[in-house]
């Protein structure tokens, strides 16, 4: 039996070859500039609205 | 009447990508595709930026191979023939502008790529080698048409072996090359991070490329990178974003610049007190030694300093590999060859009382210097002191690992410093006395004779130095 924490993931994440990672996908918006902020604060403010939207279902 | 040869070898370095994969065949270098990467290279075939790339020597050069070439019973639907690349290395022999060159021909490449509808689908500094100073794109495998809205999937692994190294000795003045050897994936943001805090954090490329970018691979651990693609692409990232970001990138790297540092070796040609008569000497025993026998293909010069004598080898053989323990020399010796345009001759960073391991899977993915180096001829220029007496190496495994670096039949050019000559007595102040009864000419002369045949042999005019030429294993 797994003791608490032991399935838990790692700190470091190894992300398989090939796969280019999500945050490392996120990120290259902001270094793309102001722009690449605008893009990046979007896909943030649709991840929130999303949440809310799908609160009440959740709570069913 | 050609028949196929059959003898298939895989390339050890190449099995990640499933859909290609690298193989010998005699001394071919031939690629096998699978049905859409073949797809994929007719498109980048038929291409502008492709074939402007090859002829601009930047990438390997590459066609079908002839069907002759490639073995019955293959299963891939296209096979490739690539040039084949005269030494291979790894970034982690690699000296900081090396590093910064190959990254920014990377750079280069992806924004040609992505102007032509194009992208490459890793990153990896290991994707890209050397025709001497001239850093050269392999991974053909690696090209496939760009999606539309979707970030350069070769960033994480770009950061990892190429920018995070450059950052480390740009910043902090840490050479990378130790990092680099110790994981086959490179450095992580988050080994990387609690090394540039307070105002490190403000140093250029530091605050996005590392912490943020660290930062968001924490958060969105759990997120699938197809979900990311797609909130992405619906927030409108674009293609001019991403070449932006690869513009971004590119003017980092220009701007990451190398701390000088003090370096014993930087100044050696200059105080190693040689006179000009010995010089010259060895000079004409060195070019007799290398026009002695048939032309070398490859050389190795081992504890090549100022390249000195890897310049002098270059003129009577294909391709020099010129060895050096010192990041800072190696990258001096750089900049001056690639000032030159010299492709002939590769300088490496490698201690040779640690030369580079196997190392990624099974220890063979990235092949140790000694499974590489089969050279023809030997340059082992006042280095078997530093060995024998600084590093404390047995004689016999001296000559026994110079006979190993030599391909059957090939020569050595050693040069024996006297236990009289003061480069030595330096070193011997430093340990105790007596410690090294068996360091003599006359016991190296019979280790030589021992493993193969002395051919010529030259005192140089200041009498604590001597110099042979043995030919090995013939």
């Amino acid at each position: 039996m797994l003791r608490r924490g032991e399935d838990k993931e790692r700190s470091v994440i190894h992300l398989a070859y090939l796969d280019a990672g999500s945050g490392s996908l996120i990120v290259q918006a902001v270094v793309g500039g102001v722009a690449g902020v605008a893009v990046a604060a979007k896909l943030y403010w649709r991840r929130l609205v999303d949440r809310f939207r799908r609160q009440p279902t959740d709570q069913r | 009447m050609t028949t196929a040869p059959t003898r298939v070898r895989p390339e050890p370095a190449s099995f990640r990508d499933p859909a290609n994969r690298v193989f010998h065949v005699g001394d071919e270098v031939l690629r096998g595709l699978d049905a859409r990467a073949a797809e994929h290279w007719r498109a980048l075939r038929a291409s502008m930026f492709f074939p402007a790339l090859v002829a601009a020597g930047k990438v390997c050069a590459t066609e079908d191979a002839p069907p002759a070439l490639v073995p019955a019973g293959t299963p891939w639907a296209a096979v490739l023939r690539h040039e084949r690349i005269p030494f291979v290395s790894h970034p982690y022999e690699w000296s900081f502008t090396m590093l910064r060159d190959a990254a920014l021909l990377h750079t280069e490449i992806l924004r040609a790529a992505l102007g032509d509808g194009f992208t490459t689908k890793d990153g990896s500094a290991y994707n890209l080698q050397w025709h001497g100073a001239q850093p050269v794109f392999i991974d053909i495998g690696s090209f496939e048409p760009v999606r539309d809205g979707e970030p350069w999937a070769g960033y994480r692994q770009f950061c990892q072996t190429a920018l995070y190294p450059l950052l480390l000795t740009a910043h902090l003045g840490v050479d990378f090359q130790p990092w680099l050897r110790a994981q086959v994936d490179g450095i992580e943001a988050e080994q990387l991070r609690p090394l540039f805090g307070g105002t490190r954090r403000l140093r250029p490329g530091v605050l996005t490329h590392l912490h943020l970018h660290g930062a968001m691979q924490q958060r969105n651990a759990a997120a699938s990178s197809t979900d990311v693609r797609d909130q992405l692409r619906a927030a409108g990232f674009s293609r001019d974003l991403l070449l932006a970001t690869v513009r971004g990138i590119d003017k980092l790297l220009h701007r990451l610049d190398r701390r000088p540092a003090d370096s014993h070796w930087a100044d050696y040609q200059r105080t190693c007190g040689y006179s000009a008569q010995d010089r010259t000497a060895k000079e004409q025993f060195v070019t007799a030694a290398l026009t002695a026998g048939t032309r070398p293909r490859l050389v190795l010069d081992l504890g090549a300093n100022d390249g000195r004598y890897s310049r002098l080898a270059a003129a009577y053989a294909d391709y020099v590999v010129a060895v050096e323990q010192d990041p800072a020399v190696v990258d001096e010796l750089y900049r001056a060859l690639r000032s030159e345009g010299q492709q002939r001759i590769l300088p490496l960073v490698l201690d040779l009382a640690d030369p580079s391991p196997g190392g990624g899977w099974r220890g063979v993915e990235r092949a140790g210097f000694a499974e590489r180096a089969a050279a023809d001829a030997v340059l082992a220029l006042a280095v078997v002191h530093h060995l024998a007496i600084g590093r404390n190496v047995p004689l016999p495994e001296v000559v026994d690992w110079l006979a190993g670096l030599t391909a059957p039949g090939g020569a050595v050019v050693v040069e024996f410093v006297h236990p009289e000559d003061p480069m030595a007595r330096r070193l011997l102040a430093n340990k105790p006395e007596g410690l090294f009864p068996d360091y003599r000419r006359d016991v190296f002369e019979g280790l030589l004779a021992a493993r193969g045949r002395v051919t010529d042999r030259l005192e140089l005019p200041s009498g604590t130095r001597t110099l042979y030429r043995a030919v090995l294993g013939d």
